[in-house]
């Protein structure tokens, strides 16, 4: 299987922003931010560039400060034709047959170009927000039932009865079906360091999603995952020069102003996520993590900002010891998330293909 | 003219069919639509956008989209054929009890702004105990109102846009919730709200809470009262029926009878169990069929309360549209057998012919 690599969306306005720090998350969550609002423009731009550089997937975020990811989903498809939709969305907020109604009638209106990123919810003050008011543990333990519930409908044999602790249904039909060339239902990211959203992945998911760690690091958990016939799905940033000194150059050049460093900290230490937790532990101890992953980013740009620095062999290289580690897909951004991409698709993908071809 | 006229949108794989279909095909192909190997409960992207420019050519303001199980969600349909067509508006069907207020109102902003404000939505409190079972929702008919209350006021608070919403209710509760999305309109900072049904609790709900009553049509008299109370509160009145115009009233007659089913007994309503409007439509006797010379209810009792169908010749069906303009009505959401077949002929044949009466003044909104 050669290795499948996902990009991240941009938020909404991103796409014609000029410096990194406009387009932090600290910056996308003030309110009359661009974020706010869909960007056909920009995205439709963004999605073919993706499509053009081999890119399989974009990633849709969910949270209160963006769009809804379905519909999102739903409008970019209409422009594209090959690249795929991960729809991240977070539990609690419908039932387990609304949701599957709404992405079956996605499946259908973009001809299957759709996956799911489940997220238990990472912050328990937004799902509040939401009317949904259990705590992290629960929050897993619902996901559970919810994503089972949600995997009856789309086995499509029959009425789909469930009597749960956070899910009751009776008799559920949904008459829309999963509609895909090649599937019947979506593939399930999972994410979350936590060993509840590890459990949750293990029984419900298609693939395990996590931040990046060293290949050492990493080892043991993705060949658990994979004996148990779950992928492992990596989230990284990369940042592509001709040399590494000018790779470093750039990433130092990221380092914005004291004062969004002081927010995102904020951010990040009041949420009750594992990974998010994880990530700035990874800034605050490290830095380098190994000769070419970054974590200094962190702080910066948030818990996924942690970084691939180096030239096209050197990325194509690292893809390749996590490959021969057992995970097969990425999910990538950079900044800006276009130009990183572009010279993704161009100088390192190319390097990963010739490279798995040699080792068939 | 001051009417606006709203059509159904057509059920999948129905437009494809135009053309070699009568208006019994077209009836029972809605009929048995509620089976799962209908061709009706995939999207129908290429059927829907030719219906959709029809129905743009025709002066339709909107289309209304229905929800069931039997369907593809209608917010998503909305969604993808609004990227096809620039004018039409949509009218999404939703019940509560299916979503929280907070992701409901996430949704329909995004929508808003991804088809440039075209989109209202038609509350339903939800018809039948049984399939809003198979949602996990297992309230009662007044509970779904008491609860759609609920959720509407919600909704209106985060359309207020005036800081966080906080609610604490019997069915919702929810804290310090922002959305920052917003709806999305070159006039409007909330979608318009049409609430269906015929009991006590759904006028109630749309006078709290809606921007328009939507109620299956019955004869002008029978109305009056209740338009004029309602837009004495300031609501709209919106009336559901379906057209069937031919040349000649006896054509249009024979058209209509044809529709009938073969079984007297047939009928698709026994999972409305508990909707107001479908139990009132079941209990017609065969000497109330013909409210209006022009209003035939024949079909209700077998397929429910929006068979109901206005009958005649394109001056007939003019003239009845202006008998309820002058009681007050403004808008309709219209549906026919075919669907695209009959929206064609009510823009080139009915709608010329309706034309403000002299002496009854311009209804506004």
């Amino acid at each position: 299987m050669s290795l499948r690599f996902h990009w991240m969306m941009p938020k909404g306005g991103e796409v014609s922003m000029k410096t990194a720090p406009e387009t932090s998350r600290v910056a996308t969550t003030q309110a009359m931010s661009p974020a706010a609002l869909p960007d056909m423009e920009g995205w439709t731009r963004f999605a073919r560039c993706a499509e053009e550089a081999g890119i399989e997937s974009v990633l849709l975020s969910f949270s209160r400060y963006e769009p809804d990811t379905i519909f999102v989903a739903c409008a970019v498809g209409q422009v594209t034709t090959k690249l795929k939709f991960i729809v991240a969305y977070r539990l609690g907020l419908m039932q387990p047959a609304t949701f599957v109604q709404q992405i079956n009638t996605l499946s259908g209106v973009i001809n299957g170009r759709v996956s799911l990123n489940i997220v238990a919810g990472s912050s328990a003050l937004e799902q509040r927000g939401y009317g949904d008011f259990l705590d992290h543990d629960e929050r897993y333990a619902r996901a559970e039932e919810f994503l089972s519930v949600c995997h009856s409908f789309w086995a499509n044999n029959g009425d789909v009865s469930f009597s749960g602790k956070y899910c009751r249904i009776d008799k559920g039909k949904i008459f829309t079906p999963f509609l895909a060339p090649d599937r019947t239902a979506p593939e399930i990211y999972v994410s979350g360091h936590s060993e509840q959203a590890q459990h949750l992945a293990l029984t419900q998911a298609s693939c395990y999603l996590r931040l990046i760690d060293t290949p050492e690091k990493l080892r043991p958990v993705v060949r658990h995952f994979r004996d148990n016939g779950v992928d492992v799905c990596l989230r990284l940033c990369v940042i592509c020069r001709p040399t590494m000194e000018e790779a470093l150059a750039a990433a130092q050049a990221l380092l914005p102003p004291e004062e969004i460093e002081k927010q995102e900290r904020r951010i990040l230490s009041s949420s009750d996520s594992q990974t998010l937790k994880d990530a700035l532990s990874a800034a605050d101890n490290v830095g380098w993590m190994n000769r070419n992953l970054y974590a200094g980013l962190v702080p910066h740009y948030g818990s996924s900002a942690i970084t691939l620095v180096g030239t096209p062999a050197d990325l194509a290289e690292a893809f390749m010891e996590y490959k021969e580690i057992g995970v097969s897909q990425f999910i990538i951004a950079g900044w800006p998330k276009l130009d990183e991409m572009m010279i993704f698709g161009r100088e390192v993908l190319p390097l990963v293909r010739e490279a798995e071809n040699r080792h068939r | 003219m001051s009417l606006k006229f709203h059509w159904m949108l057509p059920k999948g794989g129905e437009v494809a069919l135009d053309g070699r279909q009568t208006a019994r095909d077209a009836a029972r192909y809605r009929i048995e639509s509620m089976n799962s190997a209908s061709p009706a409960v995939r999207p129908d992207l290429t059927g829907w956008t030719q219906f959709a420019r029809h129905a743009e050519a025709a002066g339709i303001d909107s289309v209304l989209i229905s929800f069931s199980r039997y369907e593809p969600d209608p917010f998503v349909v909305a969604c993808a054929l609004g990227q096809a067509v620039d004018k039409l508006k949509f009218i999404i069907a939703y019940r509560s009890g299916l979503m929280q207020p907070t992701t409901f109102v996430q949704q329909m902003n995004t929508v808003s702004a991804l088809v440039q404000g075209r989109v209202s939505f038609n509350i339903v409190a939800g018809s039948s105990s049984e399939e809003q079972r198979g949602y996990g929702d297992y309230l009662s008919h007044d509970e779904r109102y008491a609860r759609a209350e609920e959720f509407l006021a919600v909704c209106n608070a985060f359309w207020r846009a005036d800081g966080d919403v906080n609610f604490e209710g019997r069915y919702y509760r929810i804290e310090q919730a922002k959305i920052a999305t917003p709806f999305v309109a070159a006039d409007r900072t909330r979608p318009e709200i049409y609430v269906s049904g015929h009991s006590e609790q759904s006028e109630q709900l749309a006078l709290a809470q809606g921007s328009c009553w939507l109620r299956a049509a019955e004869s002008p008299e029978k109305l009056q009262p209740i338009v004029e109370r309602t837009r004495a509160r300031g609501l709209a009145v919106c009336l559901r029926c379906c057209v069937l115009c031919r040349p000649t009233r006896e054509e249009a007659i024979k058209a209509a009878e044809s529709l009938l089913p073969e079984d007297a007994h047939e009928s698709t309503t026994q999972m409305k169990d508990d909707s107001q409007m479908y139990r009132e439509g079941g209990a017609l006797k065969s000497d109330q069929y013909w409210p209006k010379s022009w209003l035939w209810t024949g079909l209700v009792p077998h397929y429910g309360p929006v068979w109901t169908t206005m009958i005649g010749t394109p001056q007939e069906l003019a003239a009845a549209f202006l008998e309820y303009e002058r009681i007050g009505v403004t808008e309709f959401i219209l549906s026919g057998w075919p669907e695209l077949d009959t929206v064609d002929l009510f823009g080139r044949e009915i709608a010329p012919l309706i034309k403000p009466q002299k002496g009854t003044k311009g209804t506004k909104n």
